[in-house]
């Protein structure tokens, strides 16, 4: 038999958690309607109820092996079922928070979970750093305008201002930069979910269209029985497009993406449709979590403010320097374009990898993760069985 | 004296639609000569009353056979003097709108239904109350807070109080309780006992006449008239009481049991009420080596939901948890304070008391089954879990672990005594003495006698499921199976302080009534303001004591030569001692077994060749008779071959009437009584039990005499039974109509 659990309430961790948003864990009185009511919870992993315990307790080594927190889906059920109104759907969100910055290896991540302070801080600094690359250097920005002469002032040549060489190398390295730092989170968060658990190397290979499949379309989601589910999906399956969109020309298309004048390119149209998409589905969920109609975004926790905040000015800031550009406003066009970096930037360097985008990885992770945990546990059974019935094959 | 007897036949709710009324009036006339014999339409009306009535005055009638409604409806209206013998006759409910109109079988029933009520009501006689002179002071046993509440609501309620305490000091547990658990809103923390204001209300109350150091070393007589010998100190005191709260309290499940859970394995394992001196010495260390205290273990259910040990959930030790946690949080909000349950039970708002507590920072709860204690040498105790809410066995290391020890009733202390003994009145004395060597002259209580009942069925209170008297506690609380004496608190049932202190009301509520009905001759529940009561035909007594045996009352007291010898206000007029009197010579006034007989006798057996049969329903008055109406009520139907006779209680059928009927060429006998068993449905308690026994009896003897003993049948009913109540007749008719028709008809 495999030895008890030695329970040692981790106290800090206890604080930690309830300082990311689990501020009623301790309501909860393991009564399990949570599970009934889940959609998405099983017999294996039996969320949101033996989590609640698991943080009530401190037990955080338990809960960094778990992946059930990665096949919540927040869809709310649960805590609109609870009785004590311990609010599990939160506290399964603010675990994602707490296992985010844990699975990070710098401890930014920790910094910004604990405080508003940190967090905006870092993201002022980081804005700090383009508002500087756009002043300071004399061949870039603000600098090489001064030097390029008067006809980039009275018509728009990005060029002169912002090379598009220079900010594509520099756009590639700040993509591998981020994926980095991303993967190796995900890593360190795949050895928690796996290590000393004997699993057979094909059950990786078998179960791996999982995390592909998952990842893309995030389709767990819509077993949630929720009225508001398919709303939610759709919106984040727009969302999601958009960004993609955004993303892909910002990183690949650079070159075609940053016109130089005041023309109309083909990729303005892309433009127009990521931005249009952003812009209503980040004004949507902000509503909501104003109005705090939705089970989902009845807590707001710093974090989720912001990360709309930022997605919803950085597309705003995005059109408004292309509608200067083609209104063939060179200076305010200049301006806008650093200000678009500077919220874009910090955005994405706090959030990909420290912060609440990181899921894009993490959860299909965990669902792969789950599924092979299980398909090695089936195998474990079923030759623990066959041991069973040959010994008293043996023994008869 | 000859009865002048009035007939009074209703023709509404659609009794003279469905039947020949006039051949009813036909039947009263001339077949039982009764000299005044009136139909009206309406008899329940001012009306009809007003023609009774009438009658009644001018000195036609003094004896009334009201053939309407069911005996149970109309009660408002149809009241007369006592004096005057009242008979009625169910037309409505079980006659006619629970069979068919206008037809034949219909007919007769009504007729048989008549002719058992008139042959009933000329062998009855008018009741007398027994005589007696009555005290109205109440006796309180125990002093806890149940006791003290107990004498004060009487002392208030304006009956005087003797309370009786064998400890020094009064106030029982909440003494050694630091706190109580909250009962007003917020319900948030502990509060104080209040013990002081409670006692003085009590001393200070001038009708309450307040004895400590004080053990009952005799308690004799009846409601009303309990002659209780007190002794405190070497001096002997006697009191006339008419009724006794036994309020006895608990106390711990016994910790030598407890070993399985760690107990006595080291100091660090304590009970909650050992706890409960820690907390009030504020020593906040461990017990074996003064180490502070930075984790602490509850367990709760210690003893308590286990078929091993007590069966039932001791409703207390959760909040008591709680409040000891509460303890802890304030005095060292740093320990860790874990507390393993099966179930948390925290009754009614002890829920936000539970919210409370769990919301500290220190305070942690799972659900588990603690399967192995063990001590290490640094003096931690090491608990292993399983079956836990973490899904795995979970081992948790602490310095103390406090056990949550049920609640065993004191009133389990006379059990070893309450085997049914010869008690007789010659024998008092050396029961005294054996009391007296129990109780020991020091007064000390050492888990004896608390009563001392002289009663012949044993010195206690009879203990019933889990050990508590407590005999019907469905639809009865407070009864036990000893009229008079009514169990209130934690003697009763596991209970908190709150339900104590409202447990301690009901009780004298009870004792109230109890007296006052004495005071009128009258019954307590459930005859509630009968009457009558048994007399013994003694010269024909042959001593055979199944009466004195049987009552389940402990009515019924001996001589040395094993004669019964009634104590009416003890007795419940049930009637079992008159079933089970072989000699028959036990009888009511209005209740014997002559008047049944004669019952059976009126009922008119139709030949075999007309191939109907007769079967005989006799129902429990309780709630097989009501069901019945209630079914008619329903209009439900059922076969019209059956004749129903009320009975007391099943226990009273006495077997001789099953040999007249089936003598009769009746062809079937039912009886329908409540439920028995550990539910205590029977409204006394054994009375359809011993007639489920007896007519097993019965049984043997029909098969010597050649007839089939499956025309004997007995069922069981409660009042929602109803609308099954119909089937089970039908199923039994359609047995009896397969067996065939009696072989003794016509003899
Ligand atoms: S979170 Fe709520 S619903 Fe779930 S087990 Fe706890 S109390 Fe019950
Ligand atoms: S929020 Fe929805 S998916 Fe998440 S645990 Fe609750 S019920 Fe399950
Ligand atoms: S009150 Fe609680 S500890 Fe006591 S027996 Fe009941 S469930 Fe167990
Ligand atoms: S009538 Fe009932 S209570 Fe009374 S003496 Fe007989 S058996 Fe006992």
């Amino acid at each position: 038999m495999a030895e008890p659990l030695l329970v040692n309430p981790d106290r800090q961790f206890i604080q930690d958690v309830l300082r990311n948003g689990a501020e009623d864990v301790k309501k909860c009185y393991q009564c399990a309607t949570c599970t009934s009511a889940c959609p998405l919870s099983t017999e294996e992993y039996g969320f949101p109820r033996k989590q609640m315990l698991l943080a009530q307790w401190g037990l955080k080594d338990q809960l960094l092996e778990d992946p059930s927190p990665w096949l919540c889906f927040y869809c709310g059920d649960c805590s609109k079922r609870c009785p004590r109104k311990a609010n599990p759907g939160e506290t399964m969100m603010a675990l994602r928070r707490y296992l985010t910055s844990q699975y990070d290896w710098t401890g930014l991540s920790r910094l910004m979970y604990r405080s508003a302070f940190w967090e905006l801080g870092i993201l002022a600094v980081v804005a700090g750093v383009i508002v500087a690359l756009f002043t300071l250097p004399h061949n870039f920005g603000f600098g090489l305008l001064d030097r390029s002469g008067p006809a980039a002032l009275s018509t728009v040549m990005l060029d002169r201002f912002a090379p598009v060489g220079i900010v594509d190398w520099g756009d590639k390295i700040l993509a591998l930069l981020l994926g980095f730092l991303l993967l190796s989170n995900a890593a360190r968060m795949f050895l928690k979910l796996t290590r000393g658990r004997n699993i057979p190397a094909h059950l990786y290979i078998n179960e791996f269209h999982r995390l592909v499949v998952q990842g893309l379309t995030q389709k767990r989601w819509n077993a949630c029985a929720s009225n508001e589910t398919v709303k939610n999906w759709l919106r984040h399956v727009f969302l999601v497009s958009g960004y993609a969109t955004m993303f892909i020309l910002v990183v690949l298309f650079l070159p075609w993406f940053q016109v130089e004048n005041s023309s109309i390119h083909w990729t303005s149209f892309l433009g127009y449709y990521a931005t249009a998409v952003l812009l209503a589905t980040t004004a949507w969920i902000l509503f909501d979590r104003i109005r705090k109609n939705t089970e989902m975004h009845r807590f707001s926790h710093f974090s989720d403010w912001l990360f709309p905040i930022l997605l919803f000015l950085a597309a705003f800031t995005g059109i408004l320097l292309h509608i200067l550009r083609v209104l063939n406003q060179p200076m305010p066009t200049y301006v806008i374009y650093v200000v678009h970096l500077a919220i874009v930037v910090p955005m994405l360097v706090v959030e990909v990898p420290f912060g609440k985008w990181g899921h894009l990885l993490y959860r299909p992770l965990a669902i792969y993760v789950a599924a092979v945990r299980s398909k090695a546990r089936e195998l474990a059974a079923q030759t623990e069985g066959v041991a069973v019935a040959s010994e008293a094959v043996a023994s008869s | 004296m000859d009865k002048k007897l009035g007939a009074y036949i209703c023709g509404g709710c659609s009794i003279a639609e469905s039947i020949d009324v006039d051949a009813l009036v036909q039947i009263a006339r001339t077949e039982y000569k009764v000299p005044v014999c009136r139909t009206h339409p309406f008899l329940c009306g001012p009306e009809g009353l007003a023609t009774i009535r009438g009658d009644l005055a001018n000195h036609a009638v003094d004896a009334l056979v009201l053939a309407a409604c069911s005996p149970r409806a109309k009660t408002d209206a149809f009241v007369f003097d006592p004096s005057v013998v009242l008979e009625r006759v169910n037309l409505r409910e079980q006659v006619v709108w629970s069979h068919k109109q206008r037809d034949e079988d219909t007919q007769m029933l009504a007729e048989d239904a008549l002719r058992m009520s008139l042959a009933k009501v000329g062998k009855v006689e008018p009741l007398e109350p027994a005589p007696g002179e009555i005290s109205t002071t109440v006796l309180i046993v125990g002093g806890g807070l149940t006791g003290l509440t107990a004498a004060a609501e009487a002392a208030e309620a304006g009956y005087d109080a003797v309370l009786v305490e064998k400890e020094e000091r009064l106030g029982g547990h909440l003494a050694d309780v630091r706190r109580v658990p909250p009962v007003r809103a917020p319900f948030t923390a502990a509060r104080s006992s209040d013990l002081p204001q409670r006692i003085e209300r009590v001393t200070e109350n001038p009708n309450v006449n307040v004895f400590t150091s004080t053990n009952i070393v005799r308690t004799q007589g009846q409601p009303g008239m309990f002659d209780v010998t007190l002794q405190t100190g070497d001096e002997r005191s006697t009191h006339r009481v008419g009724a006794i709260v036994a309020a006895t309290g608990w106390k711990p499940y016994d910790t030598a049991k407890l070993g399985y859970l760690g107990y006595g394995l080291s100091p660090n394992v304590v009970t909650n009420l050992e706890f409960e001196k820690i907390a009030a010495a504020e020593r906040w260390t461990r017990p074996s080596d003064g180490k502070p205290l930075s984790r602490v273990l509850f367990i709760q259910c210690a003893g308590s939901r286990d078929p091993n040990h007590l069966p039932y959930c001791s409703t207390i030790c959760c909040t008591e948890a709680l409040k000891q946690v509460q303890y802890l949080h304030e005095s060292c909000p740093e320990t860790e304070v874990y507390v393993v349950y099966r179930d948390m039970v925290t009754p009614g708002l002890y829920e936000r008391y539970y919210r409370t507590v769990q919301d500290h920072p220190a305070a942690f709860f799972v659900k588990g089954d603690v399967s192995q204690v063990r001590r290490d040498s640094t003096g931690d105790v090491r608990v292993t879990l399983d079956h836990t809410l973490f899904g795995e066995t979970a081992e948790l290391v602490v310095d103390l672990v406090v056990l949550a020890t049920g609640m065993v009733p004191n009133s389990t202390d006379g059990q070893v005594l309450n085997l049914p003994q010869e008690a007789s009145s010659a024998q008092a004395a050396s029961q005294v003495a054996e009391a007296e060597k129990k109780n020991g002259t020091s007064g000390a209580h050492d888990a004896t006698g608390i009563l001392n009942l002289a009663y012949r069925q044993g010195l206690e209170l009879p203990l019933l499921r889990d050990g508590f008297p407590d005999s019907n506690f469905v639809c009865f609380p407070y009864e036990t199976l000893r009229t008079g004496i009514y169990a209130a608190g934690a003697a009763r049932a596991p209970m908190d302080a709150a339900s104590a202190e409202e447990d301690a009301r009901g009780a004298v509520m009870k004792a109230i009534q109890c007296i006052e009905f004495a005071r009128r001759g009258q019954a307590v529940h459930p005859r509630a303001g009968d009457m009558s009561y048994p007399s013994f035909f003694l010269q024909r007594c042959t001593q055979c004591k199944r009466c004195t045996v049987e009552c389940p009352f402990g009515a019924l007291d001996e001589d040395e030569k094993g004669t019964p010898k009634l104590n009416p206000n003890r007795c419940r007029r049930c009637g079992i001692c008159m079933g089970a009197c072989p000699e028959r010579i036990i009888s009511f006034k209005n209740y014997s077994v002559e008047i049944i007989a004669s019952i059976i006798k009126a009922v008119e057996v139709p030949e075999e060749d007309e191939e109907k049969p007769r079967i005989l329903l006799f129902m429990c008055e309780n709630d097989a008779y009501p069901a019945l109406d209630a079914a008619g009520l329903a209009r439900l139907q059922y076969d019209p071959a059956v004749r129903v006779i009320p009975v007391r209680c099943l226990g009273s059928v006495n077997v001789v009437w099953i040999a007249d009927a089936l003598s009769r060429g009746i062809d079937g006998v039912m009886l329908l009584g409540c439920k028995h068993g550990d539910d205590y449905q029977c409204h006394f308690a054994k009375g359809s039990e011993l007639a489920t026994r007896r007519l097993e009896n019965v049984k043997e003897t029909l098969s010597r005499l050649q007839l089939e003993p499956e025309r004997i049948e007995v069922g069981q009913v409660a009042m929602e039974d109803y609308t099954k109540l119909p089937a089970m007749i039908d199923g039994f008719m359609a047995r009896i109509r397969e067996i065939g028709p009696n072989p003794y008809k016509g003899f």
